[in-house]
């Protein structure tokens, strides 16, 4: 349970919001290096933290990112031409650079300086992994550049997508550190989907769902360990790691590629919840690769030409009675990622926790919480650098071991719940 | 039209949810096993908890209330809904089994918290984890003892 005022302090993310304040203080992404494919591309409309944006690459293939409307009359740039190093509006052909400066009011004597007036908000927008990263906070405070693991492997090793999620970041985040969900609504997976079967790792879920939790603090956030018996009076550790804000990173199952999400606010109502799946010491097959873009695994299908979900709450999720009755899913819904998104967009835009029960296993979301909370006090009051804006927190794996029942996990693999090139994960 | 799913996700919709309450009170036991428990636990107490008791752990089998007094565990364990055990590193919590055996058979939750680990050497909290885990559904190491009182109140003690 949260009190309102806890609440909307932690789901709130929007300009001059204090959770606002502190997302943007790192680097989140924005959008997939894809979505703008070439110098002088059509620009891309991007909405992050409720402010509304545009993206584009310009002719010496630098990237903006920067208000979407005109500071002339409020139209969107999203119609104009891009060309020349500058996007120009459509309306009246006042011209912008990746920065945001105004370079160019046709209408006006070059000579009056007037275009030197104008310029609009803009942010940083870096390529790293395939993926395009902004900083929204104040230049001066902007981090080096973000360090994940599955952006610095090489191409060939790494999968990152996105999907469009109906609800607040948090209730999407939260879903993703709820490690006792997995045995009930994803079990119908673990032993048919193309980038999870086959790892004996499987055998020791189906075999125990009661696993036994620990939630330990991390430098950047959590490890969340899911503990199942094994052979010889050993446990079997799933270790998940949790960065602050909004990264998490799950336990690989066998020689599978490992995967984790990010959720990004795009306004109070909505998220951005990238997927990513790489291996560090091997390049991703050709059946992976085509099973990540048919949607397997953590992926998604999407509505053609967007980033919706092709099961969306317009078409309830496309649910089926008849695979939920026969056991083929627990829910009706057909993939791990829209079982979940759909059970946590029914929660509502914005759930409201002071109805809510948590038990004993929620331990791993209330820390998260009260983490948040925390670092959102010291950031706020003493302009304390929240954890995970240190590229250190970033190098993090997540882990799947087997250790003496004695030792601390954190002790046991406190080797392999870091990132370290070119050694494998920790997997069963 | 908009399909069931659709509309019933919207911010509008959200204003017909029932109001009335979905739960009743649940009995949270507090049980400092330990020093380093005990003084959490002594500074929890202070906090106008509703539906939790704080108790330490005396002999094998028996617990104390804050003033003292002796509790039996059978009869603390019997009335709880949850049972928090709180330790610190060092291997001291060795009451934990008789008590958790208590809750095994009562079928009561338990979830233990260990205290001050982040400054301990990791083989005395490995002595803790090793008394604690058998007891407990849920393990927690926090690096601040706060993280107690937001726990009790995330689930409504």
């Amino acid at each position: 349970m949260l009190r309102k005022e806890q609440n909307d302090l932690l789901t709130l993310t929007g300009p001059g919001t204090a959770m606002g304040r502190m997302f943007r203080s790192y680097w989140i992404p924005a959008l997939l290096s894809g979505e703008l494919p070439e110098n002088d591309c059509p620009p891309v409309r991007v909405k992050l933290l409720s402010e509304r944006l545009i993206a584009f690459r310009d002719s010496d293939g630098r990237y903006g990112l920067m208000d979407e409307f005109c500071a002339h009359r409020g139209v969107s740039l999203w119609f104009g031409r891009n060309e020349a190093c500058g996007l120009r509006c459509a309306y009246h052909g006042w011209k912008y650079d990746v920065t945001g400066r105004c370079v160019e009011v046709p209408s006006e004597p070059e000579a009056s300086g007037f275009a030197k007036k104008i310029a609009l908000r803009s942010y940083p927008l870096v390529e790293r992994g395939g993926v395009l990263w902004t900083h929204m906070g104040e230049a001066a405070a902007a981090p080096p550049p973000p360090e994940w693991e599955f952006i610095t492997v090489p191409r060939a090793q790494t999968f990152a997508s996105k999907r469009l999620q109906e609800c607040n970041w948090l209730q999407a985040m939260e879903g993703g550190i709820d490690s006792s969900h997995v045995s009930w609504l994803h079990r119908g997976d673990l032993d048919s989907d193309p980038l999870f079967k086959g790892a004996r790792g499987n055998q020791y879920n189906l075999s125990d769902a009661r696993p036994v939790f620990e939630v330990v603090e991390s430098p950047g956030g959590l490890y969340i360990g899911a503990r199942r018996n094994a052979e010889g009076g050993q446990y079997y550790w799933r270790i998940t790691q949790w960065v602050m804000p909004s990264f998490t990173m799950i336990a690989p199952r066998g020689g599978h590629a490992v995967h984790g999400h990010f959720w990004i606010p795009i306004d109070d109502e909505s998220c951005w919840a990238w997927s990513y799946d790489y291996h560090p010491v091997r390049e991703l097959t050709p059946a992976e690769l085509t099973a990540m873009r048919d949607g397997k695994g953590i992926h998604v299908r999407y509505v053609p030409g967007t980033f919706r979900p092709l099961a969306n709450k317009d078409n309830d999720y496309l649910i089926d009675r008849a695979a939920q009755r026969a056991g083929r899913t627990f829910s009706g819904v057909e993939g791990i990622a829209m079982q979940d998104a759909s059970l946590q967009e029914s929660m509502g835009p914005v759930v409201d926790r002071t109805k809510e029960n948590l038990v004993s296993t929620d331990n791993g979301i209330i820390m998260a919480r009260h983490r948040l909370l925390r670092a959102l006090k010291a950031f706020t009051d003493t302009g304390v650098v929240p954890p995970g804006v240190d590229p250190a927190h970033q190098k993090v794996r997540s882990a799947a071991i087997v250790l003496p029942p004695d030792v601390p996990f954190t002790e046991g693999a406190r080797d392999v719940l870091v990132a370290r090139p070119s050694v494998a994960p920790a997997s069963v | 039209m908009q399909t069931e799913s659709a509309r019933m996700t919207s911010a509008a919709e959200a204003r017909f949810r029932v109001q009335a309450p979905n739960s009743t009170p649940r009995a949270m036991l507090v049980i400092a096993l330990d020093a380093a428990g005990r003084r959490v636990v002594e500074r929890l107490a202070g906090g106008g908890w509703r539906h939790a008791t704080f108790l330490t752990a005396a002999a094998p089998d028996a617990l104390r209330d804050l003033e003292g007094a002796t509790r039996s565990v059978r009869d603390e364990i019997a009335a709880a809904d949850l049972v928090v055990f709180v330790a610190g590193p060092g291997g001291h919590a060795h009451a934990v089994s008789a008590i958790g055996l208590a809750c095994s058979d009562r079928r009561v939750t338990t979830t233990a918290l260990i205290v001050g680990a982040t400054t301990a050497d990791p083989p005395e909290v490995s002595r803790t984890l090793a008394q604690l885990r058998p007891w407990s559904l849920m393990v927690v190491v926090a690096e601040h003892d706060d993280y107690i009182g937001d726990m009790m109140t995330a689930l409504r003690a």
